[in-house]
C-alpha cells in the first residue's frame, strides 16, 4: 500500500518512469568513475545519437503496449520503409515521395498486423512475430542482401539523420519532439485515456462506449509508422539502408519499455519512460566500450538490468497502482 | 457528435412502424419479446421485461438463466436476434453500450465497471471526459474533472479516499459501487443497472451499497439490480422478476411476496 511509503516520497514513487531515472543516474555514475572519457559533451552527444533511433521505435512499441498489444515486426518494417523509400529515390523520384511511400507500406503493415490479431483472437505476439520473419524474408528476397544507398546531397536528408548544432543530430530533435507529442496525448489527451482504458481493461473499455478495435488499429498503425520513421532517421545518417537493419531492435524497444515502467500485459506506461529505457541502453553500450570491458558484455548487462529493473518496477507498482 | 444529436439520431432512425405497446407507453424502459441467440444456443426465448419510472427492480434467477444477457441486451451491449426495446414510450435500437449510456442507461458490471490501474477520477469520466479547448487542440481538463469526482465521492459517502489520483484497485468491492452509483447521478442517467452489486462484499457494505439504491430512486432514479440473493435486495426493490433458463417465469410486486419464497422461486421448486 502507498501508506507504508513515507508521505513526501508517494508522489515520486507515483513516478512510472522513476525506476528508469534511478537506473540512467546509477549507471552514468558507476561509468564516469571507471572512465573519464564517458561523461564529455562529444560521448553524450554519440549516445543520444544511436539512443535516438532505437528510441523512436519504443515510442510507438510503449503506446501499442500501453493499449495492450504488441508488435514484434517493427525491426522488419525499421529496414523495409527506408529500403522502398532509398529504392524509389534512386530510381530518380524526389526523396519526399519515397518517405511517403516508406510511411505508406509501414502503415499497411501496422494495418495487417492489427486486422490479423482482432478478427483471428491470436495475440499479436505471434501475429507479429510471424510478420517480423516474413517481411524480414521479403527484404532479403527483394534486395538479394545488398545495401541500397543515395548518395547524391540533399537537404531532404539532412533534415533525417544529419548534424544539427553541437554534434547532435536531427534525428535526436525529432526523437525529443515525438517523445513530448505522445507523452502529452497518453496523459493529457482524452485519446490517451481511452489507449490506458483499452489496455488496462478492454471489456470495461467496450462497456462506457469506447471502440476498442478502432484504438488497437490506430495504434498498430502508428507504431509501424514510428518504426518505419527510425528507419529514415538511420538511412539519413548512413546514406544507404542494409537489409539486415533493425535486427534485434523490437526485443530492445520493448526491453526500452519495460525497464521505463510499462506493464507487458497493458494498461500502464510512460513515453518518457521508454525514453529513459532506450538511454540507458544507449549508455550502456557507450560505457562499456569506454570502461574497458569487452564490448561483448553488452547484451549480458542489458539483460541484467532489464530483470532488476522490472522486478523494481513491480514493487513499486504494487504499492503505488496495485494489482 | 453531442449527446443531444446522437440521441435524436438513434430515435429518428426508429420511427414507430406500428402502433408502441400499452407497456412501453407507461414504462421506463420496456423490453418487448426479445429473443437472443448465440450460435446456436438460445440465451433469452421470448423475454419481455419492464421497468417503471422511479421503480427498483430486482432481476432474479440462477446461474444461467439469462439475467446478464437481458440487461446486456437492454443496453446495448447484445443486438437482439428478435424483439424490440422501447425507451421511454419510443422504440430504440442501441448499437453499442455508448448509444445507451447517451441516452440515460448507466450499467454498473460486476467485473468490468472500473479500469483498476486509473485512478478515480479517470474512471469516474471514462468515455465522457471533460475537455478544454488550448488553440486547435483539445485537453482533459483534470483539475475540473478531479474536483467534481471528489464532490461527487463525497456525496456517496466515500469520504477515506485520499486523494483523487489514487488508482480504484485499492478500493473495495463496496466502493467501486459507489463510484458507480456517484457517476450514474452525476451524468443524470435515468436508469442504472446493478451487475449483481452486492456479491463479494461485507454486510456493513451491503447495507450503504443498498441505501445508495434508495438514495438514487429518491433522486428520480430507475434502478435494476441484478441478483440471485433475494435477501439481500427485498427491502429495497418495488418489483422482483425472475427468469429461468431463458424464460420469463415470474414478476411479482414486494407486498404480494417475501424473500422466501422467491428463493423457491429462483430455486424452480414453485
Amino acid at each position: 500500500m502507498i501508506g507504508q511509503i513515507p508521505k513526501p516520497l508517494q508522489g515520486v514513487a507515483r513516478m512510472k518512469e522513476i525506476g528508469a531515472l534511478a537506473g540512467v543516474l546509477i549507471v552514468m555514475a558507476a561509468f564516469t568513475i571507471m572512465s573519464d572519457r564517458f561523461l564529455t559533451p562529444g560521448n553524450m552527444v554519440s549516445v543520444f545519437t544511436v539512443t535516438s533511433e532505437l528510441g523512436i521505435i519504443a515510442v510507438g512499441v510503449c503506446f501499442l503496449m500501453i493499449s495492450g498489444e504488441f508488435d514484434l515486426s517493427v525491426g522488419s518494417v525499421f529496414a523495409i520503409s527506408p529500403m522502398l523509400g532509398a529504392t524509389i529515390a534512386a530510381a530518380g523520384a524526389p526523396l519526399w515521395v519515397g518517405l511517403l511511400a516508406g510511411l505508406a507500406v509501414a502503415a499497411a503493415i501496422g494495418f495487417v498486423n492489427g486486422q490479423l490479431v482482432l478478427r483471428t483472437g491470436v495475440p499479436s505476439f505471434i501475429i507479429t512475430l510471424g510478420g517480423m520473419m516474413f517481411y524480414r524474408g521479403v527484404i532479403l528476397a527483394v534486395s538479394g542482401g545488398f545495401p541500397v544507398s543515395y548518395l547524391q546531397p540533399s537537404e531532404f536528408m539532412h533534415y533525417l539523420g544529419g548534424r544539427t548544432a553541437m554534434g547532435l543530430r536531427w534525428s535526436g530533435i525529432w526523437f525529443i519532439v515525438l517523445v513530448i507529442v505522445f507523452q502529452i496525448i497518453l496523459a493529457r489527451t482524452r485519446y490517451g485515456n481511452h489507449v490506458s482504458a483499452v489496455g488496462g481493461n478492454a471489456g470495461t473499455a467496450k462497456a462506457v462506449g469506447i471502440d476498442v478495435a478502432r484504438v488497437k488499429m490506430t495504434n498498430f498503425m502508428l507504431c509501424s509508422m514510428t518504426a518505419a520513421l527510425a528507419g529514415f532517421m538511420r538511412f539519413g545518417r548512413f546514406r544507404s539502408v542494409d537489409p539486415t537493419a533493425g535486427r534485434l531492435m523490437e526485443l530492445e524497444a520493448i526491453a526500452a519499455c519495460v525497464i521505463g515502467g510499462a506493464l507487458l500485459t497493458g494498461g500502464y506506461g510512460s513515453i518518457v519512460g521508454a525514453f529513459l529505457g532506450a538511454f540507458l541502453m544507449g549508455v550502456m553500450r557507450s560505457g562499456l566500450i569506454l570502461a574497458g570491458p569487452p564490448p561483448y558484455w553488452y547484451q549480458g548487462f542489458i539483460g541484467l538490468v532489464l530483470v532488476i529493473s522490472v522486478i523494481l518496477n513491480t514493487r513499486i507498482r504494487k504499492a503505488v497502482a496495485g494489482s | 457528435m453531442s449527446t443531444e444529436t446522437r440521441q435524436n439520431e438513434i430515435v429518428r432512425q426508429q420511427e414507430p412502424r406500428g402502433n408502441i405497446p400499452r407497456e412501453a407507453r407507461e414504462s421506463l424502459a420496456f423490453v418487448d419479446n426479445v429473443t437472443m441467440k448465440f450460435n446456436k444456443v438460445v440465451a433469452l426465448r421470448n423475454v419481455s421485461f419492464k421497468v417503471g419510472y422511479n421503480e427498483v427492480v430486482g432481476l432474479l434467477g440462477d446461474n444461467g438463466a439469462g439475467k446478464s444477457t437481458l440487461i446486456k441486451v437492454l443496453n446495448g451491449f447484445h443486438q437482439p436476434t428478435a424483439g424490440q426495446i422501447y425507451l421511454d414510450g419510443r422504440p430504440v435500437n442501441f448499437k453499442s453500450p455508448r448509444d445507451s449510456r447517451d441516452a440515460g442507461i448507466e450499467t454498473a458490471y460486476q467485473d468490468l465497471a472500473l479500469v483498476d490501474l486509473m485512478t478515480i477520477t479517470r474512471n469516474f469520466f471514462l468515455g465522457r471526459e471533460l475537455q478544454r479547448r488550448v488553440g486547435p487542440f483539445k485537453f482533459l481538463d483534470m483539475p475540473r474533472m478531479n474536483e467534481i469526482a471528489a464532490k461527487s465521492m463525497a456525496e456517496v459517502g466515500l469520504r477515506n479516499i485520499r486523494e483523487m489520483y489514487e488508482t480504484v484497485s485499492f478500493l473495495s468491492g463496496g466502493e467501486r459501487q459507489a463510484i458507480a452509483i456517484g457517476r450514474a447521478t452525476f451524468f443524470g442517467a435515468k436508469l442504472l443497472i446493478l451487475d449483481e452489486p452486492t456479491a463479494a462484499i461485507s454486510v456493513a457494505e451491503t447495507e450503504w451499497v443498498l441505501r445508495l439504491v434508495a438514495e438514487a430512486k429518491q433522486n428520480g432514479l430507475s434502478v435494476i439490480m441484478i441478483t440471485h440473493n433475494a435477501y439481500e435486495v427485498f427491502d429495497v426493490a418495488d418489483r422482483f422478476v425472475v427468469l429461468q433458463q431463458g424464460e420469463n417465469y415470474a414478476d411479482l410486486k414486494r407486498e404480494e411476496t417475501n424473500a422466501k419464497e422467491l428463493i423457491e422461486i429462483i430455486a424452480g421448486r414453485k
